[in-house]
């Protein structure tokens, strides 16, 4: 079995006095979709940012193909995108790719072989060189998406991608999702929409108050705790973990 | 570092950067804007000057003895009014400034006569001039001994010509080189934070410091770009100025000097760009970004403005100081005496500095606080009805001053009533009408034309008829117009000689104004700034750039203070029309006051005189205000659903 692409180990993060993640150790393999749930400020955005080396990791290390996240050779082989990732308004999705593709180390007939790949899966091809500012809140996720996997990671890490997207956008992001994980690349996805990582994942972690309170499958998790929804399964966790010392 | 990227994020940083209408303003329509106004202002300052200086005799020494001497003495001492003539004097005297000129007399040929003078100073330019009219022109016929006069400037013209140069251009450079950046800054850190792509790129494989190089470089170039364009328009205004002044002008151009003086830039440009990027990466919001760069701008322009007025020699601590340091360098080099050590000290200075702020943007760059999530700015939802904003009001105003400027101006010194005429119709009022078709507005709309109430409408006569007394009384305090000026004026739009008829004059100077200008100022400039500054800001700014609009120093402080009235009187009765009406009723007043030379009798008015005055005028605009105020329209409550 090949070892995992993407992993956490023993991790901790504090922001002076607030305490974001502790002790959080995360495992994924290629070909599996792993979903971080949690409330708002549970600590995922922190945990995932770890994962993508946009932030050091206070304790504990975090890997993307054995290489320190926070490193050119880890980026390479990562796609991040999150609900909050902006485009440049002024530049077109064209050039954004352009020039994420060159900084990935791609040449510029490279760029334009994945683009013209890319671009009737993510129904970019009327909108390539419209300026992205003048794009949808769905037609510029679909521009993302393309930036996040245009050198074709292994990993790719998505926080909360479906947030502020309608219903016909969450399910392109999910269809796309799923689709990668079927390419053998490891996804981890982060999402307080619990029904919507019952749909999607294969693997689950909850996170409460920065800790890792359950791991595993959705049938797994539910059969823990004896609740019939992944909703209620989380509250009982919560409870328990909240009431622990 | 990889060179690659680096150069990957200078060209990207660029794209986005000409791409924004901001960046885009401060480059070329600013320098293409100010400097034709700041070079109106300035030559009519000096002409106030110059009209001043005429009025002071020039005090003069002859050198040489015999008839000569005798002869010359006598014709200085019976033009008391233009000369004051001292015992005795040398060139030195003229050089240090104890004499305006000097006449030395030639020891082989008495018939031949010297002036001596400082081309550089002012009284000395205009006492060489009385003393070439009165010995070359004003001895008569026959008169013995005559005189044949040559004169000798103590100042090289290059120098003359550098030294002006040198005490304005080195600070207009830093100046522009500073506003340059300052956006650009902004944008690529805070502004790109504030997007939320600052984690798209720190996700990617490049290096941090590699990005921030990249973003200085881009902004540097951007801040150089403004620094070029902007000297590029001041050579071409001061060409401009040689050209309509040649027969006056004693100095020459140091173009040489000045070119070299110009590579000053691009340190500046660099030194700027990375301590401002370093200080925006700080910066969570556009808006915290533009308040932790205004004080280091201002902090730069004071000590340039120092290095520009002192004379502050470049070594020691002033080589460190950034602004001052480029400054004095620039300086320098325009008036050709820069060493080699001041050189090199200040450009070794302004590259460490630059590579300690550039030090310091990287560490910055590596900080956590820069992926920290930060609140989003929100665009207004719903209501897609266009409305004019802030940025179309400056767009206006902008291309209304170049119209008026590169276009109207021209027309009007050849034939002022067409010329006034096509700048008022064409260039302001044309000019609102075609903003209303293109930004999809109605002209009513754009203009904010309702019917008002009839008692704001009477208040608007009051004002109008009264406030031009006051205005006019605190202008000539604060500023006042040399007399013949005002005379050159009144003859020019006011002729009193019957070539134009009263009512010809009162269309021309009352009525077209007050449609236009206002159509203009109080229309969407007043809107527009209204929307992003609140009332007061928004008509003390419309009332500044009308006071500028009107190309005159010595109109722009009765200009402004009409438009902070007129502005007021727009917003409180919700109607352009009362502006209108008070803008017409003012001017007219200025012209049945000329007509019947009523201005004229008031400055031989006395102090108690001119106390009641002011204070009538102030009772009734005051009167006319109230009334205005009570006129507005209150809101009707809704009717309940």
């Amino acid at each position: 079995m090949p070892g995992p692409l993407a992993v956490l180990d023993g991790v901790s993060k504090s922001f002076g006095d607030v305490v974001a993640v502790v002790e959080l150790s995360l495992s994924i393999p290629g070909g599996e979709i792993y979903g971080l749930l949690g409330p708002n400020g549970a600590g995922k955005t922190t945990a995932l940012r770890m994962l993508a080396g946009l932030l050091a990791t206070g304790r504990g290390t975090a890997r993307i193909l054995g290489h320190d996240a926070t490193t050119a050779s880890a980026k390479k082989r990562l796609g991040y995108l999150s609900g909050s990732t902006g485009l440049f308004g002024r530049l077109t999705p064209r050039e954004v790719l352009d020039y994420f593709g060159q900084i990935h180390g791609l040449s510029r007939p490279e760029i334009a072989r994945r683009v013209a790949v890319l671009a009737p899966d993510l129904a970019l091809e009327t909108i390539l060189d419209r300026r992205c500012e003048v794009l949808s809140t769905g037609e510029r996720q679909r521009v993302s998406i393309a930036r996040a996997v245009l050198h074709d990671p292994a990993v790719l890490i998505l926080d909360e991608p479906t947030s502020g997207l309608d219903v016909l956008a969450s399910r392109f992001m999910r269809d796309f999702v799923r689709a990668e994980r079927d390419r053998g690349k490891a996804v981890v996805f982060s999402t307080h929409y619990l029904a919507e990582a019952e749909l999607l994942c294969d693997r689950i972690g909850f996170l409460h108050l920065g800790r890792l309170i359950a791991e595993g499958s959705p049938a797994e998790i539910r059969t823990q705790t004896d609740k019939p929804t992944l909703e209620e399964a989380f509250l009982a966790l919560a409870e328990t973990a909240g009431a622990a010392p | 570092m990889n060179a690659r990227h680096v150069l990957l994020t200078v060209a990207k940083e660029l794209r986005e950067a000409l791409r924004d209408r901001r960046t885009l303003a401060i480059m070329i329509l600013l320098p293409l804007v100010v400097y034709p106004l700041l070079s109106v202002l300035a030559a009519q300052v000096a002409t106030g000057r110059e009209k001043q200086r005429e009025d002071r005799p020039s005090t003069v020494a002859i050198a040489g003895a015999g008839p000569a001497r005798d002869a010359l003495a006598t014709h200085i001492l019976a033009k008391p009014t233009l000369f004051v003539l001292l015992p005795g004097g040398t060139s030195a005297d003229v050089e240090q400034g104890r004499l305006d000129a000097l006449v030395e007399v030639d020891p082989q040929d008495a018939s031949k006569v010297g002036l001596v003078y400082d081309a550089s100073r002012d009284e000395s330019r205009t006492a060489e001039e009385r003393l070439d009219a009165m010995v070359g022109k004003s001895l008569p016929e026959g008169c013995a001994p005559r005189f044949t006069s040559h004169s000798r400037s103590l100042a090289p013209k290059a120098r003359v010509g550098g030294y002006l140069l040198s005490k304005a251009l080195p600070l207009f450079v830093v100046l522009m080189v500073l506003l340059g950046a300052f956006y650009p800054a902004i944008d690529v850190t805070a502004g790109e934070r504030e997007r939320g792509t600052l984690e798209t790129v720190l996700c990617s494989p490049i290096r941090r410091f590699d990005l921030m190089l990249g973003k200085v470089l881009a902004v540097a170039t951007l801040a150089a770009l403004t620094g070029v364009l902007n000297l590029a328009s001041m050579a071409i205004t001061l060409m401009q100025i040689l050209r309509l002044t040649a027969d006056n002008f004693v100095v020459d151009i140091p173009w040489g000097h000045a070119l070299l003086s110009s590579l000053v830039i691009f340190p500046a440009a660099l030194l700027f760009a990375a301590a401002f990027v370093a200080l925006g990466a700080t910066a969570r919001t556009f808006k915290e970004a533009q308040t932790l760069l205004l004080p280091v701008y201002f902090l730069t322009v004071a000590p340039a403005m120092a290095g520009s007025i002192g004379e502050y020699q470049l070594g020691g601590i002033v080589a460190w100081i950034p602004g001052m340091n480029i400054t004095l360098l620039a300086r320098d080099l325009l008036v050709g005496r820069a060493t080699w050590a001041g050189t090199l000290a200040a450009l070794a200075s302004t590259l460490l500095l630059s590579t300690v702020a550039l030090f310091g943007a990287a560490r910055v760059y590596d900080s956590e606080r820069l992926v920290s999530p930060t609140p989003r700015r929100k665009r207004p939802e719903g209501g897609t009805t266009r409305t004019t904003n802030a940025g179309d009001a400056m767009v206006l105003f902008a291309l209304a001053f170049l119209l008026l400027y590169f276009v109207f101006l021209p027309i009007e010194q050849r034939h002022l009533a067409s010329g006034l005429l096509i700048a008022e119709w064409a260039g302001l009022f044309g000019l609102v009408w075609l903003f209303s078709r293109m930004s999809g507005q109605t002209f009513r709309s754009v203009l904010v034309f309702s019917r008002p109430r009839p008692q704001a409408v009477l208040g608007a006569v009051l004002c109008g008829c009264s406030a031009w007394a006051a205005v006019a009384i605190f202008s000539e305090w604060a500023m006042p117009v040399p007399k013949n000026m005002v005379d050159e004026l009144r003859k020019a739009l006011i002729p009193l000689d019957g070539s134009r008829s009263f009512l010809t004059t009162l269309f021309l100077v009352g009525a077209t104004p007050a449609i236009c200008e206002e159509s203009l100022f109080r229309g969407p400039i007043l809107r527009g700034l209204h929307a992003r500054l609140g009332t007061t800001a928004a008509i003390c700014t419309t009332a500044v750039l009308f006071g500028l609009f009107h190309m005159d120093v010595y109109r722009l402080i009765p200009a402004t203070l009409l438009g902070i009235l007129l502005g007021f009187i727009t917003l409180e009765s919700g109607s352009i029309l009362p502006a209108m009406v008070a803008h017409f009723c003012n001017n007219s007043m200025l012209v049945t006051l000329a007509s019947l030379r009523l201005d004229q009798r008031m400055e031989t008015l006395g102090q108690g005189a001119i106390a009641l005055i002011v204070i009538t005028s102030i009772v009734l605009s005051a009167t006319g205000f109230i009334l205005i105020r009570g006129s507005r329209r209150r809101p009707q409550p809704s009717p309940e659903v």
